[in-house]
């Protein structure tokens, strides 16, 4: 040590204590940082959290009708749910209806209908003919109208929307559904469809994972292990058909698979089925996992050969060196090396796998439609975004749970995409 | 290099941003022949104002609902089914028209204060006559009976028009069969019926896959768009037979979209493609049947008036002999109890 002493802090040039600089320096950084990914942050807002934000925000909200009839709900909560309800509650729905302006009842009727099938046309057609309706009592003539407004049921199906928040959706997207009393009961048998179609989404969506692996493994260990004149060749293969439209390959497969088609001639040609028992491979869950394994192949090789490329070939020479024998050594040295491949392609087709449409849609048929494909029939046709977002919600939270399993077993830094 | 790159993506955006200045009508239908019929019907011959973009979608109300509530509209005259006709004008996606120069000419009654004539087009049982060397199938009754006609048939993947069907050929009918529906144990009957072809049938949801697979021999009768069978015949020389008796006809309106930047232009617009000449011009082209009946007495007048020179009343769906055996969709049956039946037909289906 010099025999100066440093006293006070350490100054830089201009005579400012070096810790004070190094702050605003940093800071500095750190503004120009965050203004750098402040684009990426607004986007990721808009377009990512918004959305969802508002996904769940419909799944419970049952607000509209209730501002529509406020003072009906209100004295619909006294009744006590026997047979029919009193002359008072006739008689405020009979006024809310028609003091309701411009849109509010058709949109009200539409989310009626959820709750009781036939709402919506009993609604348009009160509406034109309560005008024949001059005065008290409204009971007996609402019901001389149409018969339906003597109809306990539709009565009790407003049960479930008396309050401005509803779990009706979520009760609907797995089967079950409200009584008069706001009882959660099961759904009719003949309407239970959603949760077969959830276990047949995750069902489809894992066997398609495990499928892609075991036809991906290989391939992408060629793509890493051959030498670049034929990997290139091969990359190319398996390229080709990621970069070829996704309803080419689905409509491909229809005419190589269909009972009619490509496969089952020449199996029959071949002699090895018989003419009148060709194998059903198409317009069934079959043709689904089978199209869908295929579509999404690239996403499982892609990542496979990336984290495959970084191990080195003298750690498996090392291991047959020492003794292993090679199914020993690849259990043992390579397959460990190339978890994280695993890990990032299966979470990436597994992902892609539960929400597809498209490819069920056009080849499902009978029994491989999925989650999806009822998600897009209610957005587009009976207009239950409701419905929608609680199916698209249950989708999401499945999917953080499957992630959090995942994280526990084997561990989110385990993933790499090369 | 780069720099080429640059201009030229530069160049492409500025291009976007001129291309949208202009307010073309942004009319949207189904795409394939029935949009080209509509091209040369009302599209081509349409010189007020602006021009016309034409776009396709699949159906339903979801991109509408969504640029209303947006408050971002794009699309400005939309050709939709009639259920969503009467739940887009009940909740205030469409606007109200002035129907007085059509209302009284049209075959039946329409189902909205929102909408404009089109066409009557139909779900119909067809067969390739070689399928059958001997009997044929002459109704639907025929369609269900697997044992008298063995063999594979084409059904959609929903459950409009197979519930009528179903119950006509259980001998509903046709004029009966939404009494029956709406009844108790309607529903449950209809589907003890298709329950009697499960086993034989395959499903189909693009409006082309019943030709292909009808041709191909993968099943020896199907369902299908009869327009999409008359174009077949028609256009592409095919040797089809349809089944007439127990189709379900199905009806196509316009409708323009509230919000629309382009309100008057579209409006017009409409008018003009629900002329009695345009909807029977449009006939010329697809053999779906207009819905004004003076377009049917033009057509009636001009045949051979298909456009490759034959008779296209022969392939129309709405002729009266044929509407005695029809069933004329019920589109306020369907936006009631819609949800409730497909629910059902996808358990049907999947069990």
């Amino acid at each position: 040590m010099s025999s100066e002493t440093i006293s006070g802090p350490i100054l830089t040039s201009d005579g400012i204590p070096l810790k004070v600089s190094l702050r605003k320096a940093e800071k500095r950084n750190k503004i120009r940082a965050f203004l750098l990914v402040l684009p990426l942050l607004a986007f990721i807002l808009i377009t990512f959290i918004i959305p969802i934000g508002d996904m769940l925000a419909r799944s419970v909200d049952d607000r509209y009708i209730n501002t529509v009839f406020p003072k009906t709900f209100e004295v619909f909560k006294k009744w006590d749910k026997q047979d029919l309800p009193p002359e008072e509650v006739y008689e405020t729905m009979f006024f809310e209806i028609n003091a309701a302006e411009g849109y509010k009842i058709g949109k009200s009727s539409t989310r009626m209908n959820y709750s009781k099938s036939g709402w919506k046309s009993l609604i348009k057609k009160s509406q034109r003919k309560f005008k024949r309706i001059k005065e008290g009592p409204y009971k007996e003539q609402m019901i001389k109208i149409d018969k339906r407004w003597g109809d306990p049921f539709y009565w009790k199906a407003l049960g479930e929307m008396v309050d401005p928040t509803t779990m009706g959706y979520y009760l609907n997207a797995v089967d079950l559904k409200y009584d008069s009393n706001k009882e959660i009961i099961a759904q009719p048998e003949n309407r239970r469809i959603y949760n077969h179609t959830w276990i047949k989404t995750f069902k489809v969506s894992l066997l398609v994972t495990l499928f892609t692996l075991m036809l991906g493994y290989p391939i992408a260990y060629l793509l890493a292990t051959l030498p670049l004149k034929y990997s290139n060749l091969l990359m190319i293969c398996v390229l080709l058909p990621f970069w070829t439209s996704l309803l080419v390959r689905t409509v491909a497969w229809m005419i190589i698979l269909q009972q009619n088609g490509v496969f089952n001639n020449l199996m029959v040609i071949a002699g090895l089925i018989a003419d009148e028992n060709r194998w059903k491979l198409m317009y069934n869950e079959t043709g689904t996992i089978i199209v869908m394994t295929q579509i999404l192949l690239p996403f499982m090789v892609l990542p496979l050969y990336s984290v495959m490329k970084t191990i080195s070939p003298s750690y498996m020479k090392a291991a047959l060196n020492l003794g292993a024998s090679p199914l020993h050594a690849f259990w043992k040295v390579y397959m460990p090396n190339s978890l994280p491949g695993i890990s990032a392609g299966g979470l990436l087709v597994f992902i892609i796998a539960i929400g597809y449409f498209i490819t069920p849609e056009l080849v499902g048929g009978k029994d491989g439609q999925m989650i999806g494909n009822w998600i897009a029939y209610h957005l587009k046709t009976t207009l239950n975004w409701g419905l929608c977002a609680a199916l698209g919600s249950i989708l999401l939270a499945v999917m953080l749970v499957f992630y959090w399993v995942y994280n526990k077993i084997i561990g989110v830094e385990n993933i790499k995409l090369g | 290099m780069i720099k080429t790159i640059k201009l030229a993506f530069l160049g492409l955006i500025s291009m976007a941003f001129v291309g949208s200045a202009y307010a073309d009508i942004t009319f949207v239908s189904w795409g394939g022949a029935y949009t080209a019929s509509q091209q040369k019907a009302y599209i081509d011959t349409w010189s007020k104002g602006s021009g016309v973009t034409v776009e396709n979608y699949n159906g339903g109300l979801g991109e509408v609902k969504a640029q209303v509530e947006a408050n971002n509209v794009t699309w400005d005259v939309v050709d939709v089914l009639p259920d969503q006709a009467i739940t887009g004008c009940d909740e205030g996606l469409f606007l109200k028209v002035d129907q007085s120069h059509f209302i009284d000419d049209m075959v039946v009654k329409p189902v909205s204060e929102c909408i404009s004539p089109q066409i009557f087009w139909s779900y119909v049982a067809f067969y390739d006559p070689a399928a059958f060397p001997g009997k044929k199938p002459k109704t639907i009754k025929d369609f269900f009976d697997v044992k008298k006609f063995p063999g594979k048939r084409g059904i959609h993947t929903w459950a409009n028009a197979l519930i009528e069907m179903a119950l006509v050929a259980d001998g509903v009918k046709p004029s009966k069969v939404y009494d029956v529906m709406s009844s108790d144990g309607g529903i449950d009957r209809a589907f003890k019926k298709l329950d009697t072809i499960k086993d034989h049938v395959v499903f189909w949801s693009a409006g082309s896959k019943p030709l292909e697979l009808v041709s191909s021999g993968e099943v020896v009768m199907s369902l299908a768009y009869n327009g999409r069978i008359g174009a077949a015949i028609l256009q592409e020389g095919k040797n089809f037979n349809y089944i007439w008796d127990g189709q379900v006809l199905e009806q196509e309106y316009l409708v323009v979209v509230k919000g629309t930047k382009n309100e008057a232009e579209a409006r017009e617009f409409v008018k003009h493609a629900s002329t009695a000449e345009s909807l029977a011009l449009q006939a010329k082209y697809i053999p779906y049947g207009p819905m004004r009946s003076s377009s049917i007495d033009i057509i009636k007048k001009g045949e051979p008036y298909f456009n490759t020179g034959v008779d296209v009343l022969p392939h129309m769906p709405n002729t009266p002999k044929r509407l005695r055996r029809s069933v004329i969709a019920d589109p306020f049956w369907w936006a009631d109890n819609g949800a409730e039946v497909s629910e059902r037909f996808g358990v049907w289906k999947g069990n």
